[in-house]
């Protein structure tokens, strides 16, 4: 029987998603995890994967609809199984008497068929010559995706899957698109899993590649793009920002990185980064300063207890924050797996909801740019932001003395609605401190 | 020794091979039937035991170049058609010297090269193959005549009709011989056909029809050779009803429920082979210790090929997919 | 060369081989004067005169005991049945008598014959004269069963039929008698079990008889078109059955379609099907083996009807997608 495709709930504040593209068309046989379409949702866009096997029967919705979390969206089944016209009404489903006399004519189709139960008995589909050639290259069958109905493994699929086991990846779309602009897929950098080249990535390669037209380029703002737009706009217009700047002596940071780096190195095969030692001395000092770990939510001040720090990353057309939860109980070494985790991960497209929500605090570092102060944006409902400037020597006066020292800036902007201009000073010099003499936060 | 009143062709020692070849078919059959009683041979068979006279008597009068068909009861018209008991006996025993190499058994034996172009499975299957063996003859302009041998079941069959018409309007040199045994199985003729004759139907197809007593060898050479010297001469079929009784039941499993002993009986009492001994010895073209000679012989060569056909070679596996085409 | 139509090649066929050979004759219902119920006849009474071609009463039965009889005496009889639903009606001397005889006799004896009748709906003829039972007649091992879908595969084909000692079972189809092809003039024999490839191709391999051979080959043109490579195998026989043609045809395409006019079931696209599924390409085998055939139904009058029975050109094409997973 066809099952429904909903607009997935991706945030426990989502309540609509815009679908940006389809992925498949009707006709199109679609197997578990392949990505269906692309939706935006208030927090960031993302490629809805299929939780079925079958074909796509129907869509109900087109490119810039704003569909209701658990709506219909769409109908996988059995080739040429019926399915209703109009998208079903979620709750009134059951209330509707024609509704439930198409069901019926649907599950006789499919028992028509006998295929129902064949879905859980644990063998691969395959064809005979897929079979034959997985034998002959000892290959498991189950390792590779079928894109036959029900997942059925054909020839071509196993031929791919060893075209590609030691090479590139790339996703039927994007194969497709590249193979209409007549594109090397060599030249095109992938950026889903372990690599897959994307539909985006080959049309980013097209717009990159071939911008030899005197005329500007037009981008709508879409996508991730326009999520970090509305976001920023509303950020900058809504909340008035503050923002404090200090200079930070790094010597006896570098000292402790150095010395910790190839102890971490070793114990997780993860490389320390300033980032994960500034990220604890902020946790540090936020215990201390709780009013900075605050969230403004519909005019109350939220005293969040865990330090859940924002890492703002850098992706493709826009800007991501994964949050890497309770950071305050967590170790150097704990700290540096789970923040490269997710920045692999926010680059690679892999977060999940729930690991961009929830961060009571952001750090945007800049540091590998030629940047010393900047005023950054808060990220709400959060009510302070750290940005990170680069780590450089500069002339410093010591007792009456120049010295070379390596020297960082450090810049807080916060949200004067919530917090005012002393604490954010003292959060700020007692984090400069706490910096400048990190060995405490060893103990 | 006084001339018999019997086709000029028919010599006096013919009569005796014919009296011999009577009592061939009666003891061949009556063989059969014990085999098949103590399991010796396997499959079924028709016996026609009690029906020697007809088979006997309408071959003696054809030559070797003529044909004929046969029936599922037909080990006495294959006998009368010159076959040697040797090799219709491994036939039924299954053996590779038999006529069909074991292929056949019982319902197909055929001597092709002989003019016996079969016995057959099918009732009144034979008809039209006799119909199309007369019309090579007739295309061909070759001097042979077919004698197809049916039985009374045989006449209700739709190609019994067809095949009679199609041989009467292209005058073809075939002459059919209903064996009526008065039993299709166990439908009584009296049951299964309105008509007091049989020989009556030739009328429809415009042909003549004739009555014989089939317990009459005599008689039957004669109505067969006019029958025959007809279709020779380019008049066309004849249709012959030899009115005559099987002894035994339809095949090795009839318990004759259909019938009473004393019909039986009765039809006994007119036994082909017994009658034919009394016109010989009659006429004194056979002394009783001639004839006894004759049965004696008859009955080693039914023993003979026994011991020839448990002698002879089982098929290999082999033989399975041969034959299939030509 | 010249062109001539499928029926006037059959017709040419049979006429060049009774000049050669006097064993050679025709018998059948209205084949005299008439010319025979579609024609193919038509003429030959006038040359070969009433002996040779012998116009017969009604009986099927009767006319084809006279074939195989006369075929086992000496003749090389073409026995004509009007239209091919009548074999049900001869049957017996067909399935019971001609296939077995020479079995049955240990190998003495054989029946040179062929059995020509036109098969095939598409003239409105209804149930009764529609009908396409090959499949019948080719699971009865001693006879041989050809379908020739051109004029110059009729011509060749016959030709090998009628010197064959075997029955051999000849299908015409009705709607074939007008199509035309170049057809040598001279007698040419077309070997009994050699398929013929009508159109090569790579992505997927149809095997179609009689008719459908030229729907399939439609079929490929449109598909062609979207960049679909197929391969058209018209067995010609099917008994025997090139099966080693279709086999590397399959193991070289990996997928297979069969298509007849014969009801789908228990047609002799199965044996096709199975005969592959059993063959050494079933391991080439990447999609489940597609059968086409007529609907499980008589064949009904009304034309609508009647087309929707049998596979057409579109039925073809969305099959062949379809062992391709394409829509």
């Amino acid at each position: 029987m066809a099952k429904e495709v909903f607009m997935p709930k991706l945030s426990s504040t989502m309540e609509v998603g815009t679908l940006l593209q389809w992925l498949k068309e009707e006709g199109d046989s679609v197997e578990v995890g392949e990505p269906l379409f692309e939706i935006m949702t208030d927090k960031i866009n993302i490629e809805v994967e299929s939780y079925e096997d079958g074909v796509l029967l129907k869509k109900y919705n087109q490119v810039d609809d704003e569909v209701p979390v658990n709506a219909v969206i769409a109908y996988i089944g059995e080739e040429n199984e019926e399915v209703p016209d109009e998208a079903p009404q979620g709750e009134n489903q059951e209330d509707s008497g024609g509704d439930s006399d198409n069901d019926e004519e649907v599950t006789q189709v499919s028992t028509n068929k006998e295929e129902t139960s064949e879905e859980s008995d644990g063998k691969v589909r395959a064809t005979p010559a897929a079979r034959r050639v997985a034998r002959e290259n000892d290959l498991t069958l189950s390792s590779i995706n079928g894109s036959g109905p029900k997942g059925r493994v054909h020839e071509k699929d196993v031929t791919t899957s060893l075209e590609t086991k030691d090479g590139r990846l790339i996703t039927p779309l994007a194969e497709k698109v590249a193979a209409d602009n007549g594109l090397n897929l060599d030249e095109i950098q992938g950026t889903g899993s372990r690599g897959k080249i994307t539909k985006s990535d080959v049309l980013g390669h097209v717009s990159s590649g071939t911008a030899e037209s005197e005329e500007p380029e037009r981008i709508k703002l879409k996508g991730l793009r326009k999520a970090v737009a509305d976001k920023m706009l509303a950020s900058a217009r809504s909340i008035p920002h503050v923002t404090l700047t200090t200079d930070v002596d790094m010597t006896k940071v570098i000292e402790v990185r150095k010395a910790l780096l190839p102890v971490i190195e070793e114990q997780t095969g993860y490389r320390l980064s300033y980032t994960e030692i500034i990220m604890k001395a902020t946790a540090h000092v936020l215990g201390n300063h709780p009013t900075v770990n605050a969230s403004l939510v519909d005019n109350e001040i939220v005293m969040n207890k865990s330090v859940n720090l924002g890492l703002a990353v850098a992706i493709d057309n826009g800007l991501i924050v994964p949050s890497v939860p309770a950071v305050q109980s967590q170790g150097l070494a704990e700290l540096t797996v789970n923040s490269k985790t997710l920045g692999k991960k926010a680059r690679n497209g892999k977060l999940t909801p729930d690991e961009m929500t929830g961060s009571t605090f952001t750090i945007s570092n800049l540091g590998m740019y030629a940047i010393d102060g900047f005023t950054p944006i808060i990220n709400p409902p959060e009510t302070a932001i750290l940005g990170v400037g680069r780590i450089t020597e500069k002339a410093v006066v010591v007792d009456g003395s120049i010295e070379v020292k390596p020297m960082m800036v450090l810049s807080l902007s916060f949200d004067h609605r919530a917090i005012d201009g002393a604490p954010a000073a003292a959060f700020l010099t007692e984090l400069k401190e706490r910096l400048e003499n990190p060995y405490g936060l060893l103990v | 020794m006084e001339k018999l009143n019997v086709p000029e062709q028919i010599s006096n020692d013919k009569l005796k091979d014919i009296y011999k070849q009577m009592w061939l078919i009666r003891y061949f059959d009556e063989k059969v039937d014990e085999f098949f009683a103590k399991g010796m041979i396997h499959g079924t068979t028709h016996l026609a035991v009690g029906q020697e006279a007809s088979a006997a008597g309408a071959c003696a009068v054809i030559e070797q170049k003529d044909k004929i068909t046969s029936t599922h009861r037909g080990h006495g018209h294959c006998i009368a058609k010159g076959a040697t008991v040797d090799k219709m006996m491994a036939e039924l025993f299954g053996r590779t010297t038999g006529y069909c190499k074991g292929k056949g058994g019982s319902m197909h034996i055929a001597d092709v090269e002989m003019g016996n172009l079969g016995a057959n499975g099918i009732v009144a299957g034979g008809i039209p193959l006799a119909v199309g063996s007369a019309l090579t003859a007739h295309m061909k302009k070759l001097d042979y005549v077919t004698l197809c041998f049916f039985g009374d079941g045989a006449t209700n069959e739709g190609s019994f009709h067809e095949a009679l018409n199609l041989a009467s309007v292209w005058n073809l040199p075939v002459i059919f011989i209903c064996e009526n045994n008065q039993y299709g199985m166990s439908g009584s003729v009296k049951e299964m056909v309105k008509v007091e004759d049989i020989a009556t139907r030739s009328k429809s197809y415009g042909f003549p029809g004739v009555v014989v007593d089939g317990n009459d060898v005599v008689e039957m050479m004669n109505v067969t050779n006019e029958a025959v010297e007809r279709a020779r001469k380019g008049e066309g079929p004849t249709l012959i009803e030899a009115k005559t009784y099987r002894w035994k039941g339809h095949s090795k499993s009839d318990a004759k429920k259909y019938r009473t002993r004393e019909e039986e009986k009765e039809w006994k009492a007119k036994d082909g082979i017994k009658r034919f001994k009394e016109v010989l010895l009659e006429a004194n073209i056979l002394t009783e210790e001639q004839e006894e000679v004759l049965r004696k012989e008859a009955k080693k060569e039914v023993e003979d090929s026994v011991e020839f056909a448990k002698n002879s070679p089982m098929p290999g596996k082999e033989e399975l997919l041969t034959d299939v085409y030509a | 060369m010249r062109e001539i139509t499928y029926l006037e090649a059959v017709r040419e066929a049979m006429s060049q081989e009774m000049r050669k050979n006097d064993d050679v004759f025709i018998l059948g219902e209205d084949i005299g004067v008439y010319g025979g119920a579609f024609g193919v006849t038509r003429g030959m009474i006038e040359e070969f005169g009433p002996e040779r071609v012998r116009n017969t009463p009604i009986s099927e039965s009767g006319i084809a005991g006279a074939a195989v009889g006369s075929a086992l005496t000496g003749m090389r009889p073409i026995l004509e049945l009007q239209f091919s639903d009548f074999i049900t009606i001869a049957l017996d001397q067909i399935a019971n008598q001609a296939a077995k005889v020479r079995y049955m006799y240990g190998g003495k004896g054989k029946v040179p014959m062929v059995l020509r009748t036109p098969s095939g709906s598409g003239t409105g003829a209804a149930a009764q004269h529609s009908q396409s039972l090959e499949a019948w007649v080719a699971h009865v091992p001693g006879l041989k069963v050809v379908q020739p879908s051109t004029a110059y595969d009729v011509k060749g084909l016959l030709k090998a039929a009628m010197d064959d000692d075997n029955p051999v079972i000849f299908y015409e189809h009705k709607l074939l008698y007008k199509s035309k092809s170049d057809v040598p003039e001279e007698q040419y024999s077309i070997p009994l079990g050699q398929a013929d490839v009508k159109r090569e191709g790579t992505d997927t391999t149809i095997v179609a008889t009689a008719i459908m051979v030229q729907r399939a080959l439609e079929a490929a043109d449109e598909l062609e078109k979207e960049g679909i490579s197929v391969e058209v195998i018209d067995p010609r026989t099917l008994v025997p059955l090139d099966e080693e043609t279709i086999i590397k045809s399959v193991s070289k395409t990996g997928r297979l379609v069969v298509v007849h006019e014969a009801v789908k079931r228990g047609g002799y696209g199965g044996e096709i099907a199975s005969m592959i599924a059993e063959s050494a390409a079933f391991d080439y085998l990447d999609a489940p083996i597609k059968r086409l055939g007529g609907a499980e139904s008589p064949i009904p009058y009304n034309p609508e009807l009647e087309k929707a029975h049998v596979p057409q050109v579109p039925d073809i094409v969305k099959a062949v997608k379809e062992t391709l997973n394409r829509k």
